[in-house]
């Protein structure tokens, strides 16, 4: 199949006549179908999207995913949630324009955790997402549709959004490249809000290369969404040379460095010996790479930092999911009886949970101790971060604790174990809006693992680079999921 | 400060109009119970009452006033698809002053 080729290729292949959009598109349908069977990876497939003409864009003709919390205009956008189960917007959301004007194609939307609120997948009105990998195990969430559909191949790219690693850990879980710009690179106009302050659109794909040609067009200052900034100066695509002789990278001892932890499991080991084993290639390439220490307290502190800014903003955000001017109408007496029954039906209990902590947050009472030092540790630790990033080009970290875990063992609950800060560290990328890259560096008992690069605000160039750099001395580029053949 | 208690979830659940069972009522305080030790510790850090709070995720954002451009507004009937009760142009509510019906 010609779709399972990067975008550079496809590209080629349109030019020179080899397939036609068309084709290209038939293609990522039929096995949008077959992933949906073994992965249950989408919320809808677009049957008959409209085609595109072949132009020296290079992703025109191209198909692509979206994940479901991007509104489209005509087609149902769910969000992975029962509240918004027959939603259809009147129009769609900036980065989906703004790739719809470049040529690429929507073929589907992609399943997710409910409203991003979530990292495993599981949580989708649609069922579970299962893992390309191993369909026993989980994808990742939020945008686990968004990486199970690329690691099989269905399409070179898909929409995710990031809140708290919901674009990088799935990535790492399927195998995969994924990418969140700095804060404001990409409008969130159109995009289900989860927390304003935290959330990032982005995308996913198997090629670092890919990511940014997909950046490049989906970015751009939109009066639509004030948070956006003018990045036209910034050309993704272009700024990849791989040269990175010279660069300073270092990582957090606390969370990467073995002797760090009481407990030293077998996958624990495992996973963080191939990490340095994959600095060590970095170090070839002529890199520094230094271990730096962070308090102990703060970086335990960040999971219930995260839950507090991200509970307390999406309260107050989904307070509009009521069923009365959209979404399924409840049944009752009264007003309030008819908002509760949609709400208590709609919503998962994951969400309720997390609704009724960020309301208990923002009382009056209790905002200083929670919500207001939660934002005052986000200040402590990004401020330390734009400090090392002063001496260094970027932090680099291993994702998650090891491979993605059964579907049996789904966890949502906020706990306090050992390694719980090396599961959501990726967190530190939202509180800063720093741009972050995952790229596949290995396998562990047949599963992909993944590394992350995270840099300074606006150095969304350099970070690409590093990671492409790297991403050319290991054999996982453009890797395709070999779907259940590990059942 | 007072202790979060099941009743206390109960009733920011009801404000929030939202059913949960008595399995997440638990659920919630038990997942608290961890967020409430951790942000005492925070409380800990020498300090950390004399730090800014950041309230937004970029240092130098500028806000702008943006012209008075005059933009259409989004069709009545076509908002209304996605609404499952209304007559005309309106959205069929029970009576919220004065009564149930």
């Amino acid at each position: 199949m010609a779709i399972i080729n990067n975008i550079e290729k496809l590209h080629e292949m349109l030019v020179n006549k080899e397939i036609t959009p068309l084709e290209l598109v038939n293609e990522s349908l039929e096995k949008s179908k077959s992933v949906q069977d073994k992965c249950n990876a989408f919320v809808t497939i677009i049957e008959n999207p409209k085609i595109t003409n072949v132009t020296e864009n290079m992703l025109s003709g191209i198909p692509f995913g979206i994940k479901d919390n991007y509104s489209t205009k005509g087609i149902l956008s769910t969000g992975s949630s029962n509240t918004l189960k027959d939603y259809i917007p009147i129009f769609s959301a900036t980065a989906v324009l703004n790739l719809e004007k470049a040529g690429a194609i929507g073929v589907n939307k992609t399943a997710m955790d409910e409203f991003g609120m979530g990292g495993t997948g599981t949580t989708c009105h649609t069922g579970p997402v299962r893992n390309p990998w191993d369909l026993k195990r989980m994808a990742g969430g939020s945008s686990a549709g968004s990486a199970a559909a690329v690691a099989s191949g269905v399409y070179p790219f898909a929409l995710g959004s990031d809140t708290g690693d919901s674009i990088r850990k799935p990535a790492a879980y399927c195998g995969i490249v994924g990418y969140k710009p700095t804060y404001g690179m990409i409008s969130r106009y159109g995009l289900f809000p989860f927390a304003s302050s935290l959330d990032h659109c982005g995308c996913l794909t198997r090629s670092v290369k890919d990511a940014a040609i997909v950046v490049d067009a989906m970015k751009g200052i939109d009066p639509k969404d004030q948070t956006t900034w003018d990045s036209q100066n910034i050309h993704l695509y272009d700024a990849l040379n791989g040269n990175i002789k010279g660069k300073k990278l270092f990582y957090i001892k606390e969370i990467a460095n073995i002797e760090s932890y009481q407990n030293k499991s077998e996958m624990l080991k495992k996973h963080l010996a191939n990490f340095h084993q994959t600095l060590d290639i970095l170090k070839r390439l002529g890199v520094t790479i230094d271990e730096v220490s962070i308090d102990k307290s703060i970086l335990a502190s960040l999971p219930s930092v995260y839950v507090c800014i991200s509970c307390a903003e999406a309260t107050s955000n989904m307070s509009n999911l009521t069923g009365i001017i959209f979404g399924p109408r409840g049944e009752g007496n009264n007003y309030e009886e008819i908002i509760k029954d949609h709400r208590t039906k709609g919503f998962s209990p994951l969400i309720k949970r997390r609704f009724v902590i960020g309301s208990y947050i923002l009382q009056k009472e209790n905002q200083e101790r929670y919500f207001v030092n939660a934002q005052r540790v986000r200040r402590l630790i990004v401020d330390q971060m734009k400090d090392l990033f002063k001496n260094y080009d970027a932090l680099i970290m291993p994702v998650g604790s090891g491979i993605a875990p059964y579907l049996e063992d789904d966890n949502n609950m906020i706990d306090n174990e050992e390694t719980r800060i090396l599961e959501e560290h990726l967190q530190i990328g939202n509180f800063g809006g720093f741009p972050s890259i995952t790229i596949p560096n290995g396998f562990i008992d047949n599963m992909p693992v993944g590394i992350n690069i995270t840099g300074n605000c606006y150095d969304d160039e350099n970070v690409l680079n590093i990671a492409y750099a790297l991403e050319k001395e290991m054999p996982y580029q453009g890797q395709i999921a070999k779907e259940g053949e590990n059942e | 400060m007072k202790k979060f208690t099941s009743e206390m979830v109960e009733d920011y659940a009801n404000k929030l109009l939202i059913g949960l069972s008595e399995e997440e009522n638990a659920m919630v305080l038990k997942e608290f119970d961890i967020i409430d030790h951790n942000m005492e510790l925070i409380t800990k850090i020498p300090g950390i009452e004399k730090i800014e709070p950041m309230t937004h995720t970029l240092d130098d954002f500028v806000y702008e006033l943006r012209d008075d451009v005059a933009t259409e507004s989004p069709d009545i009937e076509e908002l209304l698809q996605n609404c499952d009760s209304y007559e005309g142009r309106e959205i069929v509510m029970p009576k919220v002053v004065g009564g149930d019906n």
